[in-house]
């Protein structure tokens, strides 16, 4: 996976804040799954149009207060498991 | 007016794939669901066939349902209200869940002086029992298996559904006495509220849910819910039509999550011994009074 890998929310999952933290239900498959408060915010980023995961590093690092380095591996390694449970899809260049 | 079966017909294979299917734990098909010419057809094997046809005015569905041979008009008439009527109330919006509820006396509910608290579960999870049992001991049944939730000035209100309790012959024996008579023991019977059973026919606002393990061997465990948890443990308790119609899920997601914040939720272990119940009851009230 490559910071410059575009990605887009699946048509198929439902999202809502409960309790400060994300809920998403994969309509599909019927599987539950929660976000922290730095992945909800990636996740609303997400939904409101495909970005780059550079780019979503960009709007993490002037919102959270974490080193670049780190934000990088934790996006990467969030848009792995995500993909992986076709919650998120890539977005052809 | 009340709704009527029609005569009996045997249940011919369907000539399409359910696109949904209620399955128990032990694997078996308790519904399946099948889009139909004339709608949609729900299918409760060796019980009822019932078809939703659309309607261009009035109601969204019209319901017709066969009884199979095997089965009665009186299996029919509980599905309808138990099943058809749940899904349909959550097609148009409403909140239905699969599960029971008694009532009990709270003074902090300055309107009504009580509230309900409910029990979710699968099917022969023991929900109706524990309701029984807690009616028993003078906690009125409101439902034995649908919870019909209306939300109103910032509470959800729960409403009193039929005044009986739907028994196999072992919990009527429990709750009855060893000496009821029972017509067959292979199925549920209806119990009529009484003296022994009292049934409370006002609606109350929903305090707590319960929602039972399926492990039937468990010990005695009350623990609860995050709201993130509760949202998905409930969930399967719901009734859905169409579980393709992406919009209507959204918004009954929206609904749960709503629920899921507002009131507790408790994940309720026990183990299935009439003997332990009790035991089972005095720890719901002593966790509700200590809340």
């Amino acid at each position: 996976m490559q910071l410059t890998d575009r990605f887009t929310v699946s048509q198929d999952v439902v999202a809502r804040e409960v309790g400060g933290e994300l809920v998403l239900l994969d309509l599909a498959s019927g599987q539950y799954f929660g976000l922290d408060s730095v992945g909800g915010r990636i996740w609303e980023l997400l939904s409101e149009r495909p970005y780059e995961l550079s780019e979503l590093c960009d709007c993490i690092e002037a919102e959270f207060d974490a080193p670049r380095e780190q934000i990088e591996a934790d996006l990467i390694a969030l848009a792995a498991q995500l993909c992986e449970q076709e919650l998120i899809e890539a977005e052809a260049a | 007016m009340q709704w009527k079966p029609e005569p009996p017909r045997a249940q011919q294979p369907l000539p399409t794939e359910p696109y949904d299917r209620w399955v128990s734990p032990e694997g078996e098909c308790m519904a399946e669901f099948h889009r139909a010419t004339a709608g949609i057809l729900i299918r409760f094997p060796k019980q009822v066939d019932f078809l939703l046809s659309p309607n261009e005015d009035g109601p969204e569905f019209s319901i017709a349902g066969w009884p199979s041979p095997e089965s009665d008009s009186k299996t029919a008439i509980n599905l309808y209200h138990n099943a058809i009527e749940p899904i349909l109330g959550n097609h148009s919006g409403g909140l239905f869940l699969h599960g029971s509820a008694v009532q009990i006396e709270d003074d902090s509910c300055a309107a009504s002086g009580a509230a309900a608290i409910a029990f979710l579960g699968l099917s022969r999870g023991g929900k109706t029992t524990l309701a029984g049992s807690l009616a028993r001991v003078g906690h009125p049944f409101l439902t034995e298996d649908v919870i019909d939730l209306r939300l109103e000035e910032g509470r959800y209100w729960l409403q009193p559904k039929r005044s009986k309790l739907r028994l196999f012959a072992d919990s009527a024996r429990f709750l009855l006495g060893s000496d009821t008579v029972i017509e067959d023991a292979e199925t549920k019977q209806d119990v009529e509220a009484g003296e022994t059973l009292p049934f409370a026919d006002i609606s109350v606002p929903l305090r707590q849910i319960y929602i039972l393990g399926t492990d039937h061997a468990a010990a005695l465990s009350i623990k609860r819910f995050s709201m993130q948890e509760a949202l998905s443990a409930l969930m399967p308790h719901s009734f859905i039509l169409d579980v393709e119609d992406r919009e209507r899920l959204r918004a009954h997601f929206a609904r749960m999550a709503d629920l899921s914040q507002d009131v507790e939720c408790y994940a309720l272990d026990f183990t299935r011994d009439y003997a332990d119940l009790p035991r089972v009851v005095a720890a719901i009230l002593d966790q509700y009074r200590s809340r």
